[in-house]
């Protein structure tokens, strides 16, 4: 699908089949809340009841740590649900009733499940922890959200995995690199991230393997041979063996087929696999329980299955659309439509856009000036 | 009797209430002389101050110079407004935070703590949790009611929660100098990712600390308390026996349902 073609449909359609969405940015000023705000603009013209949760703070006057970055405000509509502090719910002015004290502590105050009885601006601090998340989104849902949403922080992704949401809008921009070809690269790489094939339960194999996995101790990881015998590694082996013990262990034992990770994966031990798959000629499939268990930084997942190793996953996430914000705040910008088309090239099968772009679809004449909220105010960031 | 303050218009106060009167010190890049003079006026008017007086300037060496300035600011500030439950806490000396937490806990807090990824710093991490402390304080190694396990510096996030899953630890503390091209918030960031990737979340509370940290950043970072200048050993016990007394009270409602 190309960046043109993806203009025509609009952010509450394509993800109007998720009730819990998941707004994550690859980094800081990716325009994640440009994004959600769009969206929020948009299911309030269908009278959508939303819900909104944020697992850091949206909705902030400026940024936290560069002050001099203006950041968009969230404006809800009267009858919406949020999940926020009681200080910042009190600071937003707007008359509200209180659901639900939820217990659970930030360093901002205790979350409160909040109804609005009029539309304004509210700062939005929800719970941070995946659990505690996944927990307030369906107490919205129960008190009649009809959709709710869930915007992350910086590069956040916990709250993408498919345990807390549905679906997943990411927000990708200039602010990753100065050069657009990296922006394109790493953005590609983030994608082909999250969007990692599930296991086949449908074939014999994968459906062994899910076995075998789910009948081990929890937080157990284990080596699966040929035969598919489980064979275990020692505790926290995953996240701290040194490359060359992990070739050690894997030459020691019967040819492994699959190594099934009970939680993090962190990326030395992925480097450790490599000689091993090299020497042994045979491609090794290591399994997680979803993207969000899995850290690259120096690689992407591409580089790791040339290499011979398939990173697989449980539980897929639906990736629904990717927004890209072309400004890198307090720095350069990127022609919009370039940066768009090129990232199209690189990534199928999900629409792309720009939600400040006139190519969007619904681009809301409120936000049409992108200084109001990337860039100073008044400074002139587009021609 | 002491004068009521009005706490949604407070300002500066020197002589009497009110007065807005502050005292300032900064540099310029230009030779001592009365032009010099002359400009730290010009600029303090600039910066918004008014009744500005340069009470002491001298060559700091050659073609710059020290000034010291009395001004009056005129504007002021709405403290009501910022007030509010969740901002502040009641610090404990250290014999009360033994105290609460033989009372309420009966066990020894295990905290593991780090300055992670490429940060050389061990500084704070040390005055937070070493013996020696600072300024008199000394760290929660000393405490009774703490377990401490201080790994140094540049230590991956990978390790770091392998040595407190390992210690079955209570508390992960992280160093941090957190600067404004975001040098290091990723490594904040993959440290939560990764707890919660173990599963470990809510068995854990993660506070980090850093110059530039505060509850602000602490929430989007997805930490459970932030520290930064001005801290000592005592807040953070503070904090730690606090909030573990209240999650093992079963305080934490489940939001479902």
């Amino acid at each position: 699908m190309t960046s043109d073609a993806a203009g025509q449909a609009t952010l509450a359609e394509l993800t109007a089949g998720s009730s819990r969405v998941a707004l994550v940015g690859l980094a800081k000023n990716t325009g994640k809340t440009v994004a959600l705000a769009a969206l929020l603009a948009e299911l309030a013209e269908q009278d959508v009841c939303v819900g909104v949760t944020s697992v850091g703070r949206d909705g902030e006057r400026h940024d936290v740590i560069d002050f001099r970055i203006d950041k968009p405000p969230v404006l809800l509509a009267a009858g919406s649900l949020v999940a926020t502090t009681g200080p910042l719910l009190k600071d937003s002015g707007l008359d509200h009733e209180v659901l639900l004290r939820t217990g659970v502590r930030t360093p901002l105050g205790e979350v409160l499940l909040a109804r609005l009885r009029e539309a304004g601006a509210v700062e939005v601090a929800g719970p941070s922890a995946a659990a505690d998340v996944r927990a307030v989104a369906d107490a919205m849902l129960d008190r009649g959200a009809g959709q709710v949403l869930i915007d992350g922080a910086i590069d956040r992704r916990a709250a993408s995995s498919p345990a807390v949401a549905d679906g997943l809008v990411m927000s990708t921009g200039a602010v990753l690199s100065r050069d657009i070809d990296e922006v394109v690269d790493k953005t590609a790489d983030a994608v082909a991230l999250v969007r990692l094939a599930g296991l086949d339960s449908g074939r014999r194999e994968g459906q062994e393997v899910r076995e075998r996995r789910s009948a081990q101790p929890p937080g157990t990881s284990v080596v699966l041979d040929d035969e598919l015998a489980a064979h275990p590694l020692p505790a926290r082996f995953v996240l701290t063996a040194e490359p060359a013990a992990v070739a050690e262990r894997l030459r020691s034992g019967p040819r492994p087929r699959w190594v099934s990770v009970s939680g993090a994966l962190p990326e030395t031990f992925l480097e450790g696999l490599i000689p091993f798959v090299r020497r042994a000629r045979s491609p090794l499939k290591v399994l997680v329980s979803d993207p969000t268990r899995v850290f690259l930084t120096r690689h992407g997942a591409g580089f790791y299955e040339t290499a011979g190793i398939e990173l697989v996953v449980c539980r897929p996430i639906e990736l629904l659309a990717l927004t890209v914000n072309p400004v890198a705040p307090q720095s350069h910008e990127f022609d919009s439509a370039r940066l768009r088309g090129m990232l199209a090239e690189r990534i199928g099968g999900v629409p792309i856009f720009d939600v400040m772009h006139p190519s969007y679809a619904n681009a809301p004449p409120a936000m049409a000036k992108r200084g109001a909220g990337h860039a100073l105010p008044g400074e002139p960031h587009r021609a | 009797m002491r004068e009521e303050v009005d706490l949604t218009a407070v300002r500066p106060y020197a002589d009497h209430l009110g007065d807005g009167l502050v005292q300032m010190s900064f540099t310029l890049p230009v030779p001592y002389s009365l032009a010099a003079r002359k400009a730290a006026m010009e600029l303090a008017g600039a910066m918004g101050f008014e009744e500005p007086e340069v009470v002491h300037y001298e060559e700091l060496t050659a073609g710059y110079t020290y000034f010291v300035m009395y001004v009056k600011c005129v504007q002021t500030v709405d403290f009501a407004a910022l007030q509010g439950e969740g901002f502040d806490i009641e610090y404990m000396s250290e014999d009360e935070i033994e105290r609460f937490a033989a009372r309420s806990l009966g066990r020894k807090i295990v905290v593991v703590g780090a300055s992670t990824g490429s940060d050389t710093h061990s500084v704070g991490i040390d005055a937070m949790l070493n013996l020696k402390g600072y300024h008199g304080h000394h760290g929660l190694e000393g405490y009774q009611a703490f377990e401490t396990h201080n790994l140094g510096s540049q230590v991956p996030n990978s390790v770091l929660l392998s040595k407190a899953i390992e210690v079955n630890a209570d508390v992960i503390l992280v160093s941090q100098t957190v600067t404004q091209q975001n040098l290091h918030v990723h490594n904040l960031t993959e440290l939560v990712e990764m707890v919660e990737a173990e599963g470990r979340r809510s068995g854990l509370i993660l506070a980090c600390g850093g110059p530039r940290v505060s509850n602000e950043l602490a929430k989007e970072l997805g930490y459970d308390a932030g520290f930064s200048k001005g801290t000592y050993p005592h807040h953070l016990a503070t904090f730690i026996v606090r909030e573990l007394a209240a999650r093992e009270s079963g305080d934490r409602v489940p939001a479902a349902g």
